[in-house]
């Protein structure tokens, strides 16, 4: 019988062999099969949605923004152009760059495929809020329509994305959104956050980290210099204009009687007991339901009871009954002790 | 349908009621709503939520009147600050199993041998004489005691009496309510693999059975999670591989140990070392499957733990003897018949000089062996697709015909037999060791999943991949441990 | 007639899995006198269920007992467990009672209707799709408020609503005291103590899911109105218009509220006509 040791290590490079010519995406033949088609698309779709995004925001594009959009030399661009012009996406009249209304619907199709991915990454997913763009940014180009549509459909149809944006029906309407930029409210000012503008992706990773959220109701409490100093959440935070640029806002009557924030329930040691009093609106979708469902509502009573041996589930008592729950999911209840 | 006391215009099955509304008036239901959903915010399913909870507070605090103040469920507290503590909470998990496995073990043995004598030692030569009495032609006799019967036999003997003590040991657990306590205790660790607390519970379903396993994974909400545990369960030894398992663990791990009582202990500790493997192997894969073509989506996890219920002994016994025993005996016994009839099939019809068995057998036994298996053992386990059950009989019968043992067997696929200690003669004259019997006692833990629990999978799935990826993953990992294994272990032993 | 057994743990009873014809002794403690007890007499019919009259869903919270009291009354042996989550999908059986055949209908426990999770698809769908002549309401006597919860979003959908108020003997061993006579006031529908364990009140709760079945009570259930006014307005537009379209629609504004949720289920019933089963309620009434 041959050497086991012989055995043992021919084995071991057949497999890693295999590993690295048929590993799903990363694979040599996954890379090499499909790579070129799909980067085609992805250029001609984020081309057009950067005229898109441009379009709204009454700017007019060039060779040059759009260039730098999608990071190619403006000699590529200038070739591109002329390429989505030639399949009627794009029109270069009198030397200018707008969008054909073809090319109009696709980049809207582009943008629900974006919103729609990006919430059902908040909604159904763990992956971090940093994460969410990104990962969309990729999925945008793999969704067809259809897949669109089912996606949009198993969410409840959703009106907007998390980070407040809205989504565009299937038919290609788009809601406009107003309100004003954080940075122009004053002391005594209450607004609700409506959206958090997700690019550049240093901006947004850092109000994530500030733990702001659409849905958030802040109360600012000065203005020094350019920078606001506000209380969300819970805590306090003071941003600078760069950051508060971009957070939109929803202006909000001022009210007397603000709930008390507390703390957040993964604070409660064990034993102790504590009063509800709100879900923070960073969990969403499903999981916020079911929370409600188990009678995890402001005002309700609740003990935290048991810890697991492992250290995270911990059990609550919650209406007489001992539920329990992740640190991940208790940590967005916030109770008065 | 019979006709009832009043007229009844509607049940299920009936055809819908002509009163449909026309399609511009749904149409113009749908517009509003979703132009409404804009205006009454997002928030309104949280108030909604409020007012109904609030109502229920409300009636149920006229309905219900409570003693004082002190706090309920006491008892059940206390009990839960012990099997959860930090200190207890694992060892008492790991010691349940433990003790389960040794009542199964201990208990099985002796009803186990005098099955085997009644049915195989007794009945067996009985009914053979009585078929040559009557002169049935040897052939047929052959084909119906020798294959069909003695599977049938053997299956029950092997089968019968470590269900009948597990199943009903396991319900008790079950209706005092600890299940729900092994996933509070076990939910850090499905959480670092990416897989949802409930897995916890659909797993210790699977320790019964992997389809019932694979069905109980509908509680778990999210299809990915959902879809990581239906291709783990089976990592859950079954019922249809416990018996394998505690049998060459009494053959080969128990004598290990010198003194008899023992042997009962290390046997059942050799059990529940395979069954952590399993779940050890159950957090791995679905580790791997959360990084890889599963990834993200960690979804939500609560569960609910119940008050703890005082088992009612004599009815668990009863029902759970009734019914779990008996359907999961039945269900080996189908299988096992036509199984019976299949072997002896091939062990007597000869082609080229050999039955096709030995064919096979051959076949597969340069592969076999460089798993630390044998070609008898593939073979069993191919004949076992349907169930595993029947693959330590099939093992058996195959031996005793492919090493020409003779003074065994009664004719080529004749099963038997009888005792332990028989067992092992036949087995050691199959040029079996140590090593084959941790190889089998590995491979019966990770091999593919029995036909019922493919097509369970496929029906919940509906997906011919992951159908596909939930039986071959597990076989080919069965290769490549009982491989691994298999070369250390000569390299060590030198031999 | 083996009327007078009472209920204990009889081989019948256990043996008499999927077989219809054994005369099953009847359920019920000796109490000549209840009307309850009469001429109607409990025919376990296992899984025999052909040509039933009515069709009874049996609904709740989960771990409530709802097995329980399915194997109690149809005779056969549905897994039952103490977690949360033991039942996953639907079970039928029957059994015939005061010369009428019901089909029973297990189904796995639910924290809510108002939720689209996917463990609690078969338990939603049947309540509102499968047009049950009675539903019950397995509650817990000792967690009520959690309970009642439930039993509210089933009385927006049906007013044949009987709730069975189970595990009474827990309560009774905590302490607490349960008034079902106010709860069903209250509620406006037909409350049955019972222990399903120990099979105490089943033959209340066959009367009580008999009367409901035949129409004998007339159930006036209360409704939740405690919605905010913004919504109330946005409701009653909805309302209006399902009103208009469905005559005959009993729980139009269930079906509003979960329109203004963007319940896709219900999207899609309303789409492909199938809302239209949902009247058959109203023309009893
Ligand atoms: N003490 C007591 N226990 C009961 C009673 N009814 C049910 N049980 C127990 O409660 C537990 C749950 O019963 P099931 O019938 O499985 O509950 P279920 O509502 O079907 O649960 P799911 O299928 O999980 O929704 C079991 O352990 C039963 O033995 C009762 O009246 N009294
Ligand atoms: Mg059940």
């Amino acid at each position: 019988m041959t050497s086991p040791l012989v055995l043992l290590g021919g084995t071991a490079a057949v497999i890693l062999g295999l590993g690295l010519l048929f590993w799903p995406r990363l694979g040599l033949l996954a890379r090499l099969r499909g790579a070129r088609d799909y980067a085609r698309r992805v250029r001609t779709e984020d081309t057009l949605k950067h005229l898109f995004s441009l379009e709204i925001d009454g700017r007019r594009p060039t060779l040059q923004s759009v260039a730098g959009a999608l990071g190619a030399s403006p000699d590529a661009v200038a070739g591109l152009m002329t390429e989505l012009a030639d399949s009627g996406l794009v029109d270069l009249a009198q030397g200018r760059i707008s969008l054909s209304p073809r090319g109009r619907d696709y980049a809207i199709r582009v943008v629900r495929a974006h919103r729609l991915w990006e919430r059902h990454l908040a909604e159904r997913t763990g992956y971090a809020e940093v994460d969410w763009h990104r990962i969309a940014e990729r999925e945008e180009h793999r969704l067809t329509p259809e897949a669109a549509d089912a996606l949009a459909q198993s969410l409840g149809n959703p009106a907007y994305d998390p980070h407040g944006d809205p989504i565009p029906t299937a038919s290609g309407e788009l809601a406009i959104t107003g309100g004003l930029s954080l940075s122009s409210l004053g002391p005594g000012d209450r607004a609700r956050i409506v959206h958090m503008e997700d690019e550049p992706a240093v901006i947004y990773s850092q109000l994530v980290a500030e733990g702001l959220h659409p849905g958030m109701v802040l109360n600012v409490l000065e203005t020094d210099g350019d920078r606001t100093r506000f209380w969300a959440g819970g805590e306090e935070h003071v941003l600078a204009p760069l950051l508060s640029n971009h957070v939109t806002v929803a202006v909000l009557q001022p009210e007397a009687d603000l709930p008390e924030p507390g703390i957040p329930l993964t604070q409660l040691a064990q034993g102790q007991g504590a009063t509800i009093v709100g879900l923070s609106p960073g969990i969403r979708g499903a999981e916020r339901r079911r929370l409600l469902d188990l009678g995890f509502l402001p005002g309700t009573r609740l003990f935290a009871e048991l810890r697991s041996p492992s250290g995270d589930p911990t059990a609550y008592i919650v209406r007489d009954t001992l539920i329990a729950l992740r640190a991940d999911q208790a940590r967005h209840i916030r109770v008065q002790p | 349908m019979s006709s009832p006391a009043i007229p009844m215009p509607g049940s299920i099955g009936r055809s819908p009621d002509p009163d449909v509304a026309p399609p511009a008036a749904v149409e113009d239901i749908l517009a509003t709503a979703q132009a409404l959903r804009w205006e009454v915010g997002q928030e309104f399913h949280e108030r909604l939520v409020e007012a109904m909870y609030t109502e229920a507070a409300r009636l149920g605090d006229r309905a219900v009147t409570r003693p004082g103040t002190e706090p309920r469920f006491d008892l059940d507290r206390s009990i839960d600050r012990v099997v959860t503590s930090r200190r207890w909470g694992f060892p008492i998990m790991i010691l349940l199993l433990a003790l389960v496995f040794w009542l199964t073990i201990a208990g099985a043995n002796v009803p186990s041998a005098m099955l085997a004598n009644l049915l195989l030692d007794q009945a067996h030569p009985a009914l053979k004489g009585l078929a040559a009495g009557i002169g049935m032609p040897s052939w047929l006799s052959g084909f119906l005691f020798d294959g069909v019967y003695l599977a049938t036999a053997w299956v029950i003997a092997v089968m019968l009496p470590p269900m009948a003590i597990f199943f009903p040991l396991f319900t008790l657990l079950e209706d005092f309510g600890y299940l729900p306590r092994v996933a509070f205790n076990m939910d850090k660790l499905f959480q670092r693999a990416g897989a949802h607390g409930k897995q916890a519970l659909t797993m210790t379903m699977g320790w019964g059975c992997n389809a019932a396993g694979v069905v109980a994974t509908r509680i778990i909400d999210s299809p990915r999670e959902r879809l990581i545990a239906i291709i783990t369960n089976n990592f859950s030894l079954c019922n249809g591989r416990w018996p394998t398992q505690i049998l060459i663990a009494s053959l080969f791990i128990g004598p290990l140990a010198g003194t008899s009582w023992l042997a009962g202990a290390i046997s059942a500790a050799a059990v529940v070392v395979v069954a952590l493997l399993g779940v050890l192997l159950m957090f791995a894969v679905s580790y791997l499957l959360s990084r890889t073509v599963l990834r993200g989506e960690v979804s939500s996890f609560s569960l609910e733990l119940p008050p703890y219920r005082p088992p009612r002994i004599l009815q668990t016994l009863y029902t759970s003897l009734i019914d779990r025993t008996l359907i999961v005996l039945w269900r080996a016994v189908v299988f096992a018949a036509p199984a019976g009839a299949l072997i002896w099939l091939f062990a007597n019809i000869h082609v080229g000089g050999d039955s096709l068995a030995g064919h096979l057998v051959n076949l597969l036994n340069p592969f076999g062996l460089l798993l630390g298996l044998n070609g008898v053992i593939l073979a069993a386990y191919l004949f076992a697709i349907p169930a595993n059950e029947i693959v330590v009989p099939t093992v058996l019968m195959l031996t005793v015909l492919t090493s020409g043992l003779v003074g065994q067997g009664v004719g080529a696929g004749v099963m038997f037999d009888a005792d332990a200690a028989g067992v092992l003669t036949i087995l050691k004259g199959g040029g079996w060791t140590l090593l084959t019997g941790v190889n089998l006692m590995l491979f019966s833990l990770i091999h593919n999943p029995c036909s019922t629990t493919i097509y369970t999978i496929w029906k919940e799935t509906k997906s011919v991949k992951w159908t596909t990826v939930a039986s071959l993953l597990p076989v080919a990992m069965g290769f490549g441990v009982t491989f691994v294994v298999a070369q250390v272990w000569r390299l060590v032993a030198g031999g | 007639m083996p009327a007078q057994n009472p209920i204990t743990l009889d081989p019948q009873t256990v043996q008499g899995n999927g077989n219809g014809s054994t005369d099953a002794p009847a359920l019920g403690p000796a109490c000549a006198a209840c009307p309850a007890h009469h001429a109607a007499n409990l025919k376990r019919l296992g899984v025999d269920m052909a040509d039933w009259d009515y069709v009874v869903a049996l609904a709740g919270n989960p771990n409530t007992g709802k097995s329980t009291v399915f194997n109690a009354l149809t005779g056969l042996r549905q897994h039952t467990g103490n977690w949360p989550g033991k039942t996953v999908a639907r079970a039928e059986g029957g059994y015939e009672y005061g010369g009428a055949r019901y089909k029973l209908v297990d189904l796995p426990g639910t924290y809510s209707l108002l939720s689209t999770s996917l463990d609690e698809e078969v338990a939603r769908d049947f309540l509102l799709f499968g047009r049950p002549d009675v539903t019950v309401v397995v509650v817990d006597a000792t967690r009520l408020e959690r309970n009642l919860n439930l039993v509210l979003q089933v009385l927006e959908i049906t007013d044949r609503v009987v709730v069975c108020l189970n595990l009474m003997d827990e309560a009774r061993r905590h302490g607490i005291v349960v008034d079902d006579r106010r709860l069903a006031r209250d509620l406006g529908v037909l409350v049955v103590p019972t222990a399903a364990r120990q099979r105490e009140g089943l033959p209340e709760l066959l009367q009580a899911m008999q009367e409901v079945a035949t129409g004998q009570v007339h159930l006036r259930p209360n409704r939740v109105h405690g919605e905010p006014p913004a919504l109330k307005q946005a409701l009653q537009q909805l309302v209006t218009r399902l009103e208009a379209a469905y005559p005959q629609l009993p729980n139009a504004r269930w079906v509003a509220l979960r329109l203004l949720d963007g319940d896709e289920r219900i999207i899609q019933a309303l789409k492909q006509g199938e809302l239209g089963s949902l009247t058959r309620q109203a023309v009893l009434a």
